[in-house]
């Protein structure tokens, strides 16, 4: 089960339609971080809407694959957690210190300007 | 029942009832001092005759008179004292006529263990019909309660207000978190206000459900603004050395709105 990562202009945006397993989510480190020093982008947004359960795991490859795209010069911007999500992960204390979040897609691209200007 | 103890007390029935009301009335409860005599007299009739209506019919037609009887006398707000109080005289008055009538010792016992049957299923049905009344109002309370604990409330585009008044405990924290993220989604809110002007109180306890909700907040892409903070609060706050972290503070509402149209991208102009 693979990821899709779809290319904008600059930008890559993922759209996680799955409920990530450990497997999934480490296949999906590796391709995002190919895929942004293959494209050399500037941004990346990883909407998780339809994600209704994450683990401490997730949790964890999330935050570093933030962290390691960020190494890679690339902004990444999570949108569309759900308030059930939320409370998990403030619960088990994954705060995912200074990852910019926003509601949805669109405000999500609006933000990784905002952060790409600055 | 034995048709015996019918008859019985179908014979006597004037007597008794005339020295049940005489005996009642002595022991008037204070809650009912206010009550017109008429109206206490009417009642306490009505009373007895409900409770003898039960001698003579089915069950489930006593047990439908009976339950209108205390639907009413709950709206009316008699006390349930009273009422077992009542049972409990008749019963006596029963037992006591029964023994001067029968010198039989056993068959007065006899007697009276059907009485008694009779009696105590006329009580635990009014302590049923009272307890249902008043889970049904602790019920209704409880959800006026909840629904008045945390609203969330648009008040500009993209910008929310939640005012919280009162105590906060764990289980209202959970609820206010709650209400928060989904009010956030439900009303696409960039910038949530949580206003505790009105809690009396900010410990470590409320203080640390207020930065996890807002850490929440956070992660579903919308920014919090604490706001409605006292001097006293202020004070608690650095003398009990809690951190609120990096999320902006606001001494009132009105500060917080105007910051809140800033990241917004807007602003108030007078016209």
């Amino acid at each position: 089960m693979r990821i899709p990562i779809l290319k904008l202009y600059d930008y890559l945006l993922i759209s996680i339609q799955v409920e990530l397993d450990d497997q999934t989510a480490l296949r999906f480190q590796e391709d995002l971080l190919n895929k942004i020093h293959q494209e050399g982008s500037s941004g990346v947004v990883i909407d998780l809407t339809s994600v209704e359960v994450i683990d401490s795991f997730i949790a964890k490859v999330l935050g570093d694959v933030i962290a390691m795209s960020n190494l890679l010069g690339a902004k990444v911007v999570l949108t569309g957690i759900q308030p059930a999500v939320a409370i998990t992960l403030v619960d088990m204390g994954v705060k995912l210190k200074g990852v910019p979040t926003a509601l949805d897609l669109e405000q999500g691209l609006e933000k990784l300007q905002q952060e790409l200007e600055r | 029942m034995q048709p015996f103890i019918v008859e019985f007390i179908h014979s006597r029935k004037d007597e008794l009832v005339e020295r049940w009301l005489e005996e009642l009335t002595a022991v008037r409860d204070k809650n009912l001092e206010n009550m017109s005599d008429a109206v206490y007299q009417h009642t306490n009739r009505e009373f007895i005759q409900t409770i003898l209506h039960t001698l003579d019919a089915d069950v489930e037609q006593t047990g439908e008179r009976l339950s209108e009887f205390t639907s009413r006398l709950i709206k009316l707000g008699w006390p349930l004292g009273y009422f077992t109080q009542g049972l409990q005289t008749f019963r006596r008055m029963v037992f006591e006529a029964l023994a001067a009538e029968e010198d039989d010792a056993k068959k007065v016992y006899r007697l009276s263990c059907d009485v008694e049957e009779w009696i105590d299923s006329i009580i635990n049905q009014f302590v049923n019909d009272y307890n249902g009344s008043w889970e049904s109002t602790i019920n209704l309370q409880k959800m006026a309660l909840r629904e008045l604990s945390a609203p969330l409330i648009p008040v500009f585009e993209n910008i929310s207000v939640m005012p919280l008044i009162g105590t906060i405990d764990t289980e209202r924290a959970r609820l206010i978190m709650e209400n928060l993220l989904e009010g956030v989604i439900e009303h696409r809110s960039q910038v949530v206000l949580i206003d505790i002007t009105g809690v009396p109180v900010v410990d470590t306890m409320v203080a640390n459900h207020i930065i996890q909700a807002s850490e929440a907040v956070r992660l579903v892409g919308t920014e919090c603004i604490l706001v409605g903070i006292r001097p006293e609060i202020a004070q608690t706050i650095v003398n009990l050395g809690i951190e609120l972290g990096k999320f902006p503070t606001k001494s009132s509402l009105q500060k917080g709105i105007e910051t809140a149209l800033e990241m917004t991208n807007k602003k108030m102009v007078d016209i």
